[in-house]
């Protein structure tokens, strides 16, 4: 540049370098609690109008048709459009909020997000959740105040930071056409997938099902759930995790492709099983199986298997972003969707199937008695039965340190 | 598309001046997206920018998963070289039969010209439906999963490669055709009349005068594919990852300390990505058509 006009060329870097500068300068959030609420009736006032975004899973399709036609519906009698954002993972609408946060924005667009475990411990981490909103709802006096899953969200409490939505249980499925003698203890599924080489595998954590199925295979290779302490500590993970590594190292050569690859996630393990590559898949949502039976996804034979040591039990909740410019709409939508009538649709097998987290024998006569009139789902047993010897999840923090130990230990093997 | 010099224009420099400003919108909304979002990137990877706490300055970020990092490198690196030495080859042949201006030509270009208004992600799953172990292709062919090679997940990432090579192909060939469409069809025609034969005219004439709009296309691949997520992600398998893939599995880690080492990794690939094209640059300047 021989004919150079330094201005012009100072002035040009000034102008490129002003937006980086203006990103580096709005570091860690800033954002404080937008209007805190005393009483119900301002926040139904000043719900009217507003539009909240919803971010869940995407990939059930029967949860995405309850939230868009019937629980939609219901919240606009109180004037609050509720719209549904879909999510391959939780973890993107928090990005999302984290993002927003580190921009500085304090008119967040996700107003609601489908969240628990260590997604619900991270959030409280960075300061992501409203807190302390869940009391002013009134559905809340339908739930037991004293419901341990209702009180702590693996091992990370509540504390009003989210509103109950229904509760899963960690569910195996087997194909019964082709599985003779189904085991009945989680020790025994690996050995039978041990016996049976090619026809088992499970989805690579850090997907959300995988990582539940290692943490199973946890509790059964440290004789029992009751052996493995619920809070995380170093010394806990370095004591019985090699045990569980050399277990499902040893298990690879039987998986699916030799565990020589994994399916990414549930709906991959799912579509193998669907064409009969595999014999077992496994679901935190067992509540979906009625319909994959039904429209013949799924084999005829798709029957859930019961365990003797018990699968783990969870509820899962509505998280209110801190940073939502919809907040008291949001509430609505939480306590609307926690209300008898939401929660007795959304347990129906043909709407969602979905749990329920109410306090059943607390309910009046006329509640409870919506609730035992419900079909009962040919595939999928009742949740008491579901439910039996379940186990509380571990805390939030074993999540990652045991995923990552997957990671190093079986996967790069 | 031509690569004959220029000469340079003649002008007051009032009337370049307005030239500037004539681009400046262009320059300036470019320089917001990629200085602004290189520079966060920047800030993130070096521990500049932190979710919570406050910022720890240094290079943790980029050392900290040094076997993941250069194993990723390798996958991705050994995926867009692949993948774009099969599409540079395939697109070029597809572009001389176009120009042949016969019938098979025409189709081969329309079928160019559909492949190119394909998203990836739809090229993605439609070839993860086509050749996966219980795919369309095996129910054809009558052969159980267990015998169908595995191009979806396997360990030489075949359905990836093809999805890239599929796809740039089209790509390559409609940039190449542009080429043999100007002038180069005179000197081809003024060759085959001087009495050159069709490999000598390949070799001697169309190679050398096309060479320029192959690299680039080529290298538009190359880069295209070394960051591109979604391809890698759908048909790949869960280990080793590739560099993509590994940066948004750091970036939605659940424990916020892994998102500077996501920004690394994505730094990373930026730095691969520039010096391809600085290398491309290079080479340009070495064939006889750009000089």
């Amino acid at each position: 540049m021989t004919s150079a006009h330094p201005r012009s060329v100072r002035l040009a870097a000034a102008a490129s370098a002003l937006p980086l500068l203006a990103l580096v300068g709005c570091a860690a959030p800033a954002a404080t609690a937008p209007g805190a609420y005393d009483e119900w009736d301002q926040v139904l006032a000043d719900a009217k109008g507003q539009t909240v975004q919803l971010w869940m899973y995407g990939g059930d399709d029967q949860g995405n048709a309850y939230v868009d036609d019937i629980l939609a519906p219901a919240v606009a009698e109180y004037g609050v459009t509720l719209e549904r954002v879909p999510v391959t993972d939780t973890r993107d609408a928090l990005n999302r909020v984290f993002t927003e946060l580190q921009a500085g924005r304090s008119d967040g667009t996700v107003d609601l997000i489908w969240v628990n475990g260590d997604n619900f411990r991270t959030g409280r981490e960075a300061d992501a959740w409203l807190c302390g909103w869940t009391d002013l709802l009134p559905s809340m006096a339908n739930t037991d105040p004293a419901d341990p899953l209702l009180e702590s969200d693996f091992g990370t409490p509540v504390d009003g930071c989210e509103a109950p939505w229904h509760k899963a249980q960690f569910t195996l499925v087997y194909n019964a056409d082709t599985v003779a003698e189904p085991p009945t203890t989680m020790a025994e599924v690996l050995d039978w997938a041990e016996a049976n080489p090619g026809r088992f595998t499970y989805p690579a954590p850090p997907d959300f099902t995988g990582s539940v199925f290692v943490r199973e295979v946890l509790a059964s290779v440290s004789g029992g759930a009751d052996e493995v302490p619920a809070a995380f500590s170093q010394a806990a993970f370095d004591e019985l995790s090699p045990a569980l590594y050399d277990r499902l190292t040893g298990l690879a050569p039987s998986l699916w492709r030799g565990g020589d690859t994994y399916p990414a996630n549930e709906a991959e393990l799912g579509q193998l099983f669907a064409d009969g590559q595999v014999d077992m898949t496994m679901t935190y949502g067992p509540a979906t199986l009625t319909d994959l039976v039904a429209d013949g996804t799924y084999p005829a034979g798709t029957t859930v298997l019961p365990l003797e040591d018990g699968t783990v039990g969870n509820a899962s909740f509505l998280g209110l972003p801190v940073n939502s410019d919809a907040s008291a709409g949001a509430m609505v939508v939480a306590n609307v969707a926690l209300s008898v009538e939401q929660q007795v649709a959304k347990a129906k097998p043909d709407v969602w199937g979905q749990f329920t987290v109410l306090d059943i024998d607390g309910l009046d006569a006329a509640d409870r008695s919506l609730f035992d009139a419900l079909p009962q789902s040919p595939v999928v047993p009742p949740f008491d039965v579901l439910s039996r010897n379940a186990h509380g999840e571990l805390s939030a923090e074993w999540v990652p340190a045991l995923d990552e130990g997957w990671r190093t230990n079986v996967l790069s093997r | 598309m031509s690569f004959a010099p220029v000469p340079r224009r003649a002008g007051t420099g009032a009337a370049r001046r307005r030239g500037a400003l004539m681009v400046l919108p262009a320059v300036t909304v470019t320089a917001i997206v990629v200085l602004g979002g290189l520079g966060a990137t920047l800030a993130q990877a070096f521990g500049l920018l932190p979710i919570i706490g406050p910022a720890r300055p240094g290079i943790g970020a980029f050392t900290a998963h040094p076997d993941d990092l250069a194993s990723a490198v390798g996958v991705s690196l050994g995926i867009a070289a692949t993948s774009t030495a099969i599409a540079v080859t395939v697109g070029t042949a597809a572009a001389i039969v176009i120009v042949s201006g016969r019938l098979g030509g025409r189709i081969v270009a329309g079928l160019g010209a559909v492949t190119v208004t394909i998203p990836h992600l739809i090229g993605a799953a439609t070839i993860g439906l086509l050749l996966a172990d219980a795919g369309v292709l095996p129910r054809l062919l009558g052969i159980p999963p267990e015998s169908w090679p595995a191009f979806v997940g396997g360990p030489w990432w075949a359905a990836v490669i093809a999805e890239f090579a599929w796809k740039e192909s089209a790509f390559v060939a409609l940039v190449v055709t542009g080429t043999l469409a100007t002038r180069v069809s005179a000197f081809d025609e003024t060759a085959a009349l001087l009495g050159a034969g069709r490999w000598k005219r390949f070799r001697h004439v169309l190679l050398p005068l096309t060479l320029p709009s192959i690299i680039i296309a080529g290298a538009i691949g190359f880069v295209y594919a070394l960051g591109s997520y979604e391809v890698a992600w759908l048909l790949g398998r869960t280990y080793p990852e590739p560099l993509p893939v590994l940066a948004v599995r750091l970036f939605q880690g659940v424990s916020l300390d892994s998102r500077p080492e996501a920004a690394a990794v994505a730094i990373v690939t930026s730095v691969i990505a520039l010096a391809t094209v600085a290398l491309t640059f290079a080479a340009l300047r070495r064939t006889a058509a750009w000089r």
